[in-house]
């Protein structure tokens, strides 16, 4: 899917847990995310917690859809 | 560390008045068997049905299939931190009743649950449908959590295959013997020059949520990779807790009869030196498939091996633990071979596995899950054949009104298995 959009001219950012794979379809821009069953939340944190860490992620795909990459490129801080 | 497998042929099972073994016919007393295994008040019911090979008989939906087994000598019992304590087994004397098995079928926990067709297409799939199978029904408390009900159908399993190898052992003879030694690290490394050395990687199955395998009743997801005797393994040292696709989901069955053990045993110090075998984890976060693919194969290094087979268990994000694996191996200087299974899609024409590397170029594969299949009906269902709309490799419409049943094959219990313990075999065109 991200390659399809990427394809029809939009940039995508892939928010995903398990880089290699993302690496190995083809995507252009990656933010690591958390774990595969809750990719933007830990719910081993509060609610407060999990909000933070699902705010950042959000905040690091944005800068990252606003970056120019030339190749691929994984966004890890 | 040596393990003598006293193996008696099962080729019939039945209930009558007493549990005994004679003439390879397995009896059952179904009322001393339902009273060893139940008492656990996560099972609102339970009761016990037989299927044997060639019978018109559909088992659905099928958690786990369990070998009867049990000490004859030696510390401990079979299945420990389930049935045994948790002091190290593989070692003295162990009875295995071969050709039996005990299959757990209940309501659906998970969505990732099979099917074992006794006769019929089907059966051609499954390795299940040539044992003489007890077959356990079950169904959860109200408002059980599903991983307490996983938990409990689990053990029951368990106790039933350990209760019918204890309920004959006193009575029975061999029919074969079969003895494993492996020897100390010390001795390994010096013993058979010349020839390469080789390890197993044996990958488990740890993704949480349902999909998870236990180490001496430790959940492999908390494990760091490390070292297991081969014999330790046939006495059920590594149980299934798998809900994942019923294809290739390691049973509890094939664990005890790995046959990736088996061969390396087969040609130990004919072909190769087979010095060690190392147990690892598919978790769900990177830097957990980071940590558990560098020290595994770390340990390989370690070991000082030549080559090493890489089993993996279930597919989608295991398959970058398995090249993880690989790729870390083959930098080490470690030549692998890999086995896995494919979901190249019905016609076969996608992609196999959900991520490659140029060094994994040594693959043998169980199968393309996604291959379909229709199971005609059946004379009789023990279970609950609704759910074949909702296992994976079912669909909405998967059950016809006829009870014949539209399917992927990876709703067939063992039908791709990753450790080889399987039916299909392929050639080259």
């Amino acid at each position: 899917m991200v390659k399809e959009i990427e394809r029809a001219g939009l940039p995508v950012v892939h928010i995903c847990t398990i880089v290699p794979i993302s690496l190995t379809v083809g995507a252009n821009r990656i933010v690591p995310a958390v774990a595969i069953p809750h990719p933007l939340g830990d719910p081993s944190r509060t609610l407060e917690e999990e909000k933070v860490i699902r705010r950042k992620l959000v905040e690091k795909a944005l800068r990252a859809l606003q970056t120019e990459v030339s190749d691929q490129t994984v966004f890890a801080e | 560390m040596k393990l003598e497998l006293h193996k008696v042929k099962v080729t019939g099972v039945q209930w009558g008045p007493v549990t005994e073994l004679r003439n390879g016919v397995l009896t059952v007393n179904k009322a001393e068997l339902l009273a060893k295994v139940s008492g656990d008040e996560r099972l609102a019911s339970l009761d016990a049905d037989l299927a044997l090979p060639g019978e018109k008989t559909r088992i659905v939906p099928v958690k786990d299939v369990v070998e009867p087994r049990c000490k004859l000598e030696g510390k401990n019992e079979v299945f420990p931190g389930f049935i045994g304590d948790v002091e190290s087994v593989g070692m003295g004397k162990t009875l295995v009743l071969d050709g039996a098995a005990v299959v757990t079928c209940g309501k659906i926990v998970g969505f990732q649950e099979g099917i074992v067709d006794m006769s019929g297409p089907g059966a051609q799939y499954t390795p299940f449908s040539q044992t003489n199978n007890v077959v356990l029904i079950f169904t959860p408390a109200e408002g059980l959590e599903r991983h307490d009900y996983e938990e409990a159908g689990r053990l029951a399993g368990f106790k039933a295959a350990h209760y019918l190898a204890s309920a004959v052992k006193n009575s029975v003879k061999a029919d074969v013997v079969e003895t494993f030694d492996f020897p100390t690290l010390a001795q390994a490394m010096t013993a058979h020059p010349g020839l390469p050395k080789v390890a197993y990687l044996y990958m488990l199955q740890t993704q949480g949520l349902l999909h998870d395998t236990y180490v001496y009743g430790v959940d492999a997801k908390r494990i760091i990779p490390t070292l297991i005797c081969p014999t330790e393994v046939m006495d059920g040292a590594i149980v299934s807790g798998n809900c994942v696709s019923a294809c290739d989901k390691n049973s509890t069955y094939s664990h005890l009869n790995n046959p990736v053990i088996r061969a390396l045993y087969e040609r130990h110090g004919k072909d190769y030196n087979f010095v060690g075998c190392i147990i690892t984890n598919e978790n769900v976060t990177l830097a957990d498939k980071k940590r558990s693919s560098s020290y595994a194969t770390k340990l390989a290094k370690m070991l000082g091996v030549d080559g090493m087979v890489i089993t993996e268990e279930g597919f989608g994000n295991p398959d970058t633990d398995l090249i993880m694996n690989c790729r870390k191996a083959e930098t080490l200087g470690i030549k692998t071979v890999l086995v896995t299974d494919e979901y190249a899609g019905r016609d076969g024409a996608s992609q196999s596995l959900a991520d490659a590397c140029k060094e994994a170029d040594a693959l043998v594969t169980g199968g393309n899950a996604n291959e379909m299949i229709l199971l005609p009906p059946m004379d009789k269902v023990i279970g609950f054949p609704d759910f074949a709309n909702v296992i994976a490799g079912g669909f909405q419409g998967s059950l016809h009104e006829d009870g014949a049943i539209l399917v992927e094959l990876q709703a067939i219990t063992g039908a791709t298995s990753e450790l080889g313990y399987s039916k299909i075999s392929a050639y080259t065109m």
